[in-house]
């Protein structure tokens, strides 16, 4: 009797809202795509902060190579993923507060004191901790580039995931031989 | 607007969280990065064929006391295969090991073994790790090709991160060559002063013309551009960090 109800009301709901009128498609990305952009854009704005002070003050003329091709790479991703978010009405931030949990709360982040470290370092020093902040830092994008072309829909996004992978694996490769 | 705002973001961390249990490891934190760990050696692409491990040499957690390279377990197996030739660095009687962090976490010691030898334990008392991480630790005596195990213990669960470093004690200048080509390199705006035509009258320890890929420790010494120069922090040299260039590393004797 109850199931017959419901039944009665969802036809009489679907009924009210059907004139002859196509379901609207159903939406073209999913909680990972946001997810990974967001992310994504905020380990860039943490990334600049490492790249920035290394592409003028590395020794290795290696590490200012990398560190620059790095910004510029990081630059032209990011107007595609605020491109993307906007057109979906996303914040292009998953934190309320964007920059606060670099503080405190996710470790996966870099912190203020680990840039006050770097930028305090000379010479040698400078250059070894510049080169430990962007591996580890790298490895956590491919993390979240991983976990896209997993779980994300949007095409476009999954497949700019994967060259985010390549490019960044490329990357701890060269980086990698430098720490070595 | 306040709800408006907290849905979506919650249905994105739920998505996320999911996401991260399925795909993600549980957490990643570290590695060690010189002279390379077998993760490391994956990474670099100096090994083939090592699987995933290739995108998260972070991420060999287990519980802790394991003395396995992998800390047991299945996952990342091929860090225990010692018939994969992994590359051993040459290194001296001490050898100061750097850590890559992905995540600086509470930690309680760091340990470093030989076999069922402990080397060094280093406590933090459960402090979190600064930006980089190294430690200089006596080989105690081992010489020879052998594998380093080192433990990072995580002060607030019951993991540990795992990372063997294979090395050569005391064999200097049989470092293999890296089997990836160095990143692109602008050419020295001045060439290479020539070398010396006499060497110097005494032979300094682990003497020789200074080369890119030797591994070297404090104490060394060596000739380049017809200058001697001492080992002030260990380090494999690399071509661009030849010893007039680089005082953090070498000092002119």
């Amino acid at each position: 009797m109850r199931g017959l109800a419901v039944a009665l009301l969802v036809l009489v709901a679907l009924a009210g809202c059907a004139p002859a009128e196509p379901a609207p498609p159903p939406p073209s990305f999913n909680g990972a795509d946001v997810m990974f952009l967001q992310m994504s854009l905020d380990y860039i704005r943490q990334g600049e902060q490492v790249v920035a002070p290394a592409g003028r003050r590395a020794t290795d003329p290696r590490v200012r190579a990398l560190a620059t091709e790095l910004g510029d790479q990081w630059r032209s991703e990011a107007v595609t993923m605020q491109r993307w978010l906007t057109g979906w009405q996303q914040p292009p931030s998953a934190d309320p507060a964007a920059g606060a949990h670099a503080g405190h709360g996710d470790p996966h982040s870099l912190r203020p004191a680990d840039i006050a470290e770097l930028e305090a370092a000379r010479g040698a020093d400078f250059d070894r901790t510049a080169v430990s902040l962007l591996l580890g830092h790298l490895h956590n994008c491919v993390e979240v580039a991983r976990m896209e072309a997993a779980g994300g829909q949007y095409p476009p996004a999954r497949a700019l995931a994967g060259t985010m992978t390549a490019r960044r694996q490329a990357q701890i490769q060269r980086l990698l031989t430098l720490a070595a | 607007m306040r709800r408006k705002v907290t849905l979506p973001l919650l249905t994105v961390a739920t998505v996320g969280a999911s996401l991260f249990v399925a795909v993600a490891p549980a957490s990643a934190h570290g590695y060690i990065s010189s002279p390379p760990s077998r993760q490391a050696n994956c990474a670099r692409g100096a090994v083939a064929n090592c699987g995933d491990i290739v995108y998260e040499p972070q991420s060999v957690e287990a519980p802790k006391g394991s003395t396995q390279c992998n800390g047991g377990g299945s996952r990342f197996a091929v860090l225990n295969d010692n018939s994969r030739n992994w590359p051993a660095a040459s290194v001296g009687s001490s050898v100061t090991f750097n850590w890559v962090l992905t995540a600086r976490h509470a930690t309680s010691t760091w340990e470093y073994f030989i076999g069922g030898t402990k080397l060094a334990t280093f406590n933090d008392g459960g402090a979190q790790p600064g930006a980089t991480k190294s430690h200089t630790v006596s080989m105690g005596g081992f010489t020879g090709r052998q594998t380093v195990l080192a433990r990072w213990n995580i002060a607030d669960t019951v993991n540990a991160f795992y990372s063997c470093v294979d090395v050569n004690i005391g064999g200097g200048g049989t470092t293999p060559p890296p089997t990836t080509p160095p990143p692109t390199t602008p050419p020295p705006t001045t060439p290479p002063p020539t070398q010396p035509t006499t060497p110097p009258t005494t032979q300094p320890p682990a003497g020789g013309t200074w080369r890119a890929g030797t591994a070297y420790v404090p104490g060394n010494v060596v000739t380049y551009g017809g200058a001697s120069y001492s080992c002030r922090q260990a380090h494999t040299a690399l071509v661009g960090w030849e010893p007039p260039n680089v005082p953090a590393l070498w000092s002119r004797i």
